[in-house]
């Protein structure tokens, strides 16, 4: 009896513990939006919320094939990325039906990099979202640039 | 398994983890450290878990400075707690503490990673 109070008090602190399952319903673009707002207020939690666990990044020639790999190496700096510089919406294209969506988006990011250099490139993103207990979450992305330069060096320079 | 196994990858490539948005250099939003769970901590007479120890990733000599990351968030980035945020409560170089005011960390677990940030947990 004791222990089974234990297991229910454990569980009811994780039903009310934030992260995940607190959210309200948004479309698919609006989740698109709520991630790119999460990554500018370093709401790290935030943003995480809003993936889908199947996750897959595409970025710029390189592979997170995972989720967790995705928020161990690469989102912290997408964070810093999102605070330094500005994004601005140029144009959006969404559609598919049910529970599977797409969100395609260009953006203008500007902003100066540590050295002062600036940063002018458009960037494009494909989002693919998976609807799962009525919340879109971010199943993929796809980010390339139009700057064909910055594009060939980043490929050069990935590592594996 | 497979989630081990592509978490060890994650962390192998974590020092060379730049590219893409990242190949621009831009200033730290904030101060962070990644780092990866080794121990969980005993449960309180309610079962409850509110520590664990941890290592830091890239691994570092010397782990965490103690004290440093009392008042940072910290927010799971994997397992069952995947985005789950805490604040920490203390530190030693090796073991970190929660505070209860977001609950327990139970759900954790052995090789869990986790990334503390140098920044209060929004309520």
């Amino acid at each position: 009896m004791r222990d089974d109070l234990r297991k229910l008090a454990v569980a009811l602190a994780l039903l009310i513990a934030p992260g995940a399952g607190a959210q309200q319903a948004r479309t698919p673009a609006e989740t698109v939006d709520a991630f790119h707002a999460a990554l500018r207020n370093r709401d790290t939690a935030g943003a995480l919320s809003l993936l889908d666990r199947g996750l897959v990044v595409y970025e710029f020639g390189a592979v997170d094939a995972t989720a967790e790999a995705y928020a161990l190496r690469h989102l912290p700096f997408d964070m810093d990325l999102a605070v330094a510089a500005r994004w601005t919406l140029e144009s959006r294209r969404a559609g598919g039906e049910g529970n599977e969506r797409w969100v395609l988006s260009t953006y203008r990011v500007t902003g100066k990099q540590s050295d002062g250099t600036p940063i002018d490139q458009t960037t494009l993103e494909t989002v693919i979202l998976r609807r799962v207990g009525g919340q879109f979450r971010i199943a993929h992305f796809h980010w390339s640039t139009s700057d064909a330069a910055f594009q060939a060096r980043t490929q050069r320079e990935r590592k594996p | 398994m497979r989630r081990a196994a592509t978490l060890a990858i994650c962390i192998l490539g974590l020092a060379a983890a730049r590219a893409g948005h990242d190949d621009v250099r831009v200033d730290p939003a904030l101060k962070r450290y990644a780092g990866q769970i080794t121990a969980l901590g005993a449960p309180d007479a309610q079962g409850r878990i509110y520590s664990f120890r941890a290592k830091r990733l890239p691994e570092a000599p010397g782990g965490y400075v103690p004290g440093e990351l009392r008042g940072w968030r910290l927010t799971l980035l994997a397992g069952k707690r995947f985005a789950n945020a805490f604040e920490v409560r203390g530190n030693s170089a090796t073991e970190i503490m929660v505070s209860e005011r977001d609950g327990p960390l139970n759900g954790v677990a052995v090789s869990d990673v986790f990334v503390v940030e140098e920044i209060a947990v929004e309520r």
